[in-house]
């Protein structure tokens, strides 16, 4: 059988043949340079087929996403509100703990990344709420599509694989995470300003006396380079804004749960100011915890949401 | 023929016929046809104004769920009440400590802390730190002539008891006395005081029985 040739209007009957209708308006040129949807007729390709016993690539997306599915969590995180630090006691042994406080506000899941389509996969999650009239039309097409309402915080959370994707629409709340496990939580770090390298790094500074004049807390040398010091290095520590990027403390502890409040309350001090948003989820260095099917199927979905997602 | 019918066939003539094609279709231009007037919908200005624009298009926004948040707004002060129900079941550590109390115990008075485990603690309070179910005391005492600060949680399990033992003869005018650290202001071992005190009490007690714990929660006002 003859091959099928490509119908372009070049193959078409004569136009007095053809009605009005099909003929182009404007006067086309021949496409010069099309493009193609069948595979790429590359020499190479025969050589590199799975079934020759060749090793799995290690690079490309697949091979990254193989390397992070040990320390990829099992389900996503959420949004708290830090309200502020505070002890707790033991009644029985009189031990006293230094705790940190944190509020749920209507968190949420907003959206999914999956591989097929970003090449990952993860959690979109809000918490908040914010007016309409100060959300974007993208964005708010964005909530709309959701079924939920505009949030105030957005945040993504990896998960493992498609199992890690909760409904769209579903509500996190602080029974999310489990008395005793532990999660790492991470957040914006205060913000200090401009500082000097003795507090933004830790120098020591240049002595007091001893002929010094007039530069006691400045950075000394910034190092040498191709042997005189031609350039500075990238990377260099210098002194410079201080503070105000997220930092991440591991490995703490979910002293205490309250669902009616929407607290979690953590062992320890976490990182940024009072009313910060910090991003919690199970920690990388700990087994994932034990969670009810209860909790991750998220019972208290509300109604009219669950049907939109 | 027809140049598709069997195009391997005859590519040459069909090269050519697409090259002739190619040429008219570059010159190729359409008629106007315009319709007639009667079919033409009439935009009015008003019908314009009417029709809901594609663009500006209001967009559905949800209402959003209930807020714990917005009912609980200040849940460490929960907390602390919570715990210091526990904790502190009569309310005498909150009241000895208590800015409404004014007989509360304030700085510059000698305490004496009883604890579950390990020897009281007795000195000068130079601090009071309110923080709740957190609030702490900062007491200076002078022990084998070194001076020595210890900080208590007063809502802790392991204080026993605390203990006005004396006044401060007058009201002091600073938050914090940490000019007490100074050797000018010093106030040295306040060890005989509180002997003095304990003697005093052992004997209003009536000598033998020496049993503190009875009294613990009532100190303050027990000894006014």
């Amino acid at each position: 059988m003859a091959p099928k040739l490509p119908t372009s209007w070049a193959q078409l009957p004569p136009t007095f043949l053809l009605p009005d209708a099909l003929l182009p308006l404007i006067a086309k040129r021949g496409v010069k340079y099309g493009w193609s949807t069948a595979p790429p007729r590359n020499k190479h390709a025969r050589f590199n087929q799975p079934t020759q016993g060749i090793p799995k690539p290690t690079t490309g997306p697949a091979a990254a996403l193989a390397r992070k599915a040990f320390t990829l969590p099992l389900r996503t995180g959420a949004l708290a509100v830090k309200k502020g630090m505070t002890a707790i006691y033991d009644a029985e042994s009189g031990k006293r703990t230094a705790c940190t406080v944190l509020q749920f506000d209507r968190v949420q899941v907003v959206a999914h990344k999956t591989r097929a389509q970003h090449g990952y996969f993860a959690v979109q999650v809000g918490s908040g709420w914010k007016h309409e009239s100060n959300v974007t039309r993208p964005l708010l097409g964005h909530f709309a599509q959701a079924g939920v309402s505009p949030k105030r915080f957005m945040a993504e959370f990896r998960v493992k694989d498609e199992n890690g994707l909760i409904p769209v629409g579903q509500i996190l709340g602080p029974e999310w995470f489990i008395e005793g496990q532990f999660v790492d939580a991470r957040a914006d770090s205060r913000g200090m300003g401009w500082a000097g390298g003795m507090k933004k790094w830790g120098w020591s500074g240049q002595p007091a006396s001893h002929g010094n004049s007039k530069t006691h807390r400045a950075m000394g040398s910034s190092g040498a380079s191709q042997g005189s010091g031609s350039r500075v290095h990238p990377g260099k520590k210098m002194p410079g804004r201080m503070g105000g990027h997220q930092v991440t403390t591991q490995n703490i502890k979910v002293l205490k749960i309250d669902a009616e409040k929407g607290l979690v309350v953590l062992s320890g001090c976490i990182p940024g100011p009072d009313g910060c948003t910090v991003k919690i989820q199970d920690a990388l260095k700990k087994p994932w915890p034990k969670v009810p099917e209860a909790v991750l199927s998220g019972s208290q979905v509300i109604e009219p949401l669950k049907a939109m997602a | 023929m027809p140049p598709t019918s069997r195009p391997l066939a005859c590519w040459k003539s069909l090269l050519r016929s697409s090259r002739h094609q190619k040429a008219t279709a570059r010159s190729l231009t359409t008629y106007h046809h315009s319709k007639p007037a009667s079919q033409t919908p009439i935009t009015l200005p008003w019908n314009a104004l009417n029709a809901t624009p594609h663009v500006n298009r209001k967009i559905k926004t949800y209402p959003p769920p209930p807020s714990p948040a917005a009912k609980f707004k200040e849940p460490i002060k929960d907390l602390h009440e919570a715990q210091i129900a526990v904790l502190d079941p009569t309310g005498a550590r909150s009241s000895l400590f208590s800015k409404s109390n004014p007989e509360a115990a304030r700085v510059g008075d000698i305490l004496l802390v009883r604890l579950k485990t390990g020897d009281p603690f007795a000195g000068v309070c130079i601090n009071i730190r309110r923080r709740g179910v957190d609030t702490g005391i900062l007491l200076r005492n002078e022990l084998t002539r070194v001076g020595v600060e210890m900080w208590f949680k007063i809502y802790s399990p392991n204080v026993e008891g605390i203990e006005v033992v004396q006044r401060a003869a007058k009201r002091a005018r600073r938050a914090r006395l940490t000019y007490l650290r100074k050797p000018k202001h010093d106030m040295g071992s306040v060890q005989n005081i509180v002997l003095q005190y304990q003697r005093s009490r052992s004997a209003i007690q009536g000598g033998g029985q020496n049993d503190r714990r009875g009294n613990s929660r009532k100190k303050g006002k027990a000894r006014r």
